[in-house]
């Protein structure tokens, strides 16, 4: 009750002071797009208050003043990045003191402090981190984060660390601050090759070199490791596994002929699941990564069934397949280990829908992908989260423009990376899906399928 | 010897003296061969050499008209077999016009059973980057399935499916999209020859 109440003022709070509130936005274009009998799609972003957070200037002592502002102003940006908040600007510390005055925040209008010191530590620094809860003038909680020097290549991660700390806090959910965005790159020569971005758009870094067609990377939910498909080795596409700590990769030797795309891993690091076409035997396999052994056909028949992704707990997975006999791909989902599969795309007969590459989401029962609703839109795709529990038969729709293909969660579950197409840009872009807020990640025309990674906090850092 | 070669200049001499009246009768100089005999001569050992070259010409010629004619035939064939085949947006269906390209194509694969090709499938940029890969693939899949058909065994060919990754044509306009919705044909094993044997 006393939590209910705290919330409540919090809320009342921001809408006293809050500077953008953004009410019930519903689309002019809900009840638009009805096309399909039964499937109800709209643009239904949810009334999502959103306090006001403040950056009060992080101090530093014992030489850790350099690094304070660079810390300070990375947390800054990941917490406008995670969409919660009304992250207020920041004011000079003449201005606000080194103590902080809760009356000051309070008038100013912040429901949310965030302060930070550091402290030079050997090796790196000591960040001591504190929320505190300026209705109720208090801290809320506190941290202390371990963040190496600002030339090392895992400072920032160290730092995203700490912000989605800030996350946990105050909702108890994940944060994706400290997370990377595989993808791959077209090069002139119609070659791809692996590369990184931090989910802040920083470290653009390059991760492969085969100079040949190398695509589709999958993280491992460890983050360790990527699989992705690569014709380097045989001439036909295969797939390997790369490991990012000593960057030697090894194909996987599954024995069978066909092409060899579309990797994922199993939630538990087990297998990697993938789409076998053109063999003597097409659809999605199976096979045991610890054991290095057991290819175990799932799916497949006289169709093509491609893109596995497997859900949170690993028991179903969702794919792509024109299994219907038409040309165009639809998403269904089985369980993990094969049998029937139901159709959660919004199929209607001869109306030219296309739906195509899935991504479960990290938690609940959501699958992202990419689609038109009919004919008409050819080439036009936008993003679709269908609501596998009911059968796909909620379907939103979070993209109203443009192009936008191949959508992958963050580990929020909150936000999708994809592949967009605008009059002012082309280039991986981020959508969080409860407020509908977009940026641009990278830009370029070059940029194909990217997987966004599992949270990083635990294993990124050596 | 002299004697009789000069004879019947004499005699000419004196048959145009008698016509000719009064003139005194011309100095008679015993010579050579006259220079348009040496060139008559020279001429016809000429003649008879660019006769003889000409014949060799000719039959350099014909011989290697004849090995034109069957590397014509055989870049022919070997055009024919990799001619692409085109497909309609999303389809996998084998067009007429397909149809056509891939009987031209029979008769070599009958008629040249050592020949091994790999069907590559490709999509236009349009689509899933993933989905394209399978659209690519089928489309392979439905060539091979076609010539099966016609008796030619599966085992000679090996698909494979670059997707939208490899354009013909790298525009973004529907010629460039309807050249690139394709299957081709690439010659792993085995030679094409002119000849109906094989």
């Amino acid at each position: 009750m006393l939590r209910f109440s705290r919330d409540g003022m919090r809320m009342m709070r921001g809408f006293v002071f809050g500077a953008i509130v953004p009410l019930l936005v519903t689309s002019p274009l809900i009840a638009q797009v009805d096309s399909i009998p039964g499937v109800t799609l709209g643009l239904l972003y949810e009334s999502e208050f959103q306090p006001a957070l403040a950056v009060q200037p992080f101090l530093g002592s014992l030489g850790g003043e350099s690094v304070a502002s660079q810390v300070e102003a990375i947390i800054a940006r990941d917490l406008r990045y995670s969409d919660r908040f009304e992250v207020m600007d920041a004011l000079p510390g003449s201005l606000v003191g080194d103590g902080v005055d809760y009356q000051l925040w309070d008038q100013l209008g912040a429901v949310w402090l965030v302060s930070g010191s550091l402290e030079r530590a050997d090796p790196g620094f000591v960040l001591v981190l504190e929320l505190h809860d300026v209705v109720y003038g208090e801290v809320h909680e506190q941290g202390r984060f371990q963040v190496p020097s600002p030339d090392d290549e895992d400072f920032r991660l160290a730092v995203h660390i700490a912000s989605d700390a800030v996350i946990e806090w105050i909702y108890n959910e994940p944060g994706m601050a400290a997370s990377r965005i595989a993808f791959s790159l077209r090069t002139t020569q119609g070659n791809q090759d692996l590369y990184l971005i931090d989910s802040d758009g920083e470290n653009f870094r390059r991760l492969t070199n085969y100079d040949d067609l190398t695509m589709s990377p999958s993280w491992s939910p460890d983050g360790k490791r990527i699989a992705f498909s690569s014709r380097k080795t045989t001439g036909l596409p295969r797939i390997f596994e790369l490991d990012l700590e000593t960057s030697g990769d090894k194909m996987l030797d599954a024995g069978r002929d066909g092409d060899h795309n579309t990797p994922i891993y199993s939630p538990n690091g087990r297998d990697v699941t993938f789409s076998i076409t053109g063999g003597n035997r097409s659809g999605i396999f199976s096979y045991d990564m610890e054991r290095g052994c057991c290819l175990t056909h799932l799916s497949g028949g006289r169709w093509d069934d491609i893109s596995p992704t497997y859900s949170p707990d690993g028991r179903r997975l969702a794919f792509n397949s024109n299994r219907l006999g038409t040309q165009y791909p639809q998403i269904y989902v089985m369980s993990s280990t094969g049998g029937e599969a139901d159709l959660v795309s919004p199929y209607l007969f001869g109306q030219g829908g296309y739906y195509t590459s899935p991504d479960w989401a990290p938690v609940g029962d959501h699958v992202a992908f990419h689609g038109r609703l009919t004919d008409g839109q050819r080439g036009r795709f936008n993003i679709l989260v269908a609501d596998v529990a009911d059968q796909g038969r909620r379907l939103r729709q979070l993209t109203w423009e443009g192009n936008n293909e191949e959508p992958s969660w963050a580990p929020d579950g909150r936000h999708l990376v994809f592949v967009g197409d605008r009059d002012w840009g082309t280039g991986l872009m981020v959508v969080d899906t409860a407020t509908g807020t977009y940026r641009m990640l990278r830009r370029g025309i070059d940029v194909r399928v990217p997987d966004w990674s599992p949270s990083l906090g635990w294993a990124g850092l050596r | 010897m002299r004697i009789k070669q000069y004879l019947p200049v004499v005699a000419l001499t004196l048959l145009l003296s008698a016509c000719g009246g009064g003139d005194p009768p011309p100095t008679v100089v015993p010579t050579g061969p006259t220079q348009a005999e040496i060139d008559a001569r020279n001429d016809s050992i000429a003649a008879a050499r660019a006769a003889e070259a000409a014949r060799a010409a000719a039959e350099r010629e014909a011989a290697r008209r004849e090995q034109d004619r069957l590397n014509r035939e055989a870049d022919q064939a070997r055009a024919t077999i990799e001619a692409v085949v085109l497909f309609d947006y999303d389809e996998s269906v084998i067009t007429s016009a397909a149809e056509r390209i891939l009987r031209q194509k029979l008769p070599i694969l009958q008629n040249n059973s050592s020949l091994r090709l790999r069907l590559e499938g490709h999509a236009d940029e349009r689509g899933s980057t993933e989905y394209n890969l399978a659209l690519g693939s089928r489309r392979a899949e439905a060539v091979r399935d076609f010539l099966s058909g016609f008796g030619i065994s599966g085992s000679r060919f090996t698909t494979t499916s670059f997707g939208e990754e490899r354009p013909a044509v790298n525009r973004s306009d529907e010629v460039a999209w309807a050249q690139n919705r394709r299957v081709a044909f690439v010659i792993t094993g085995g030679t094409i020859s002119a000849s109906e044997d094989d």
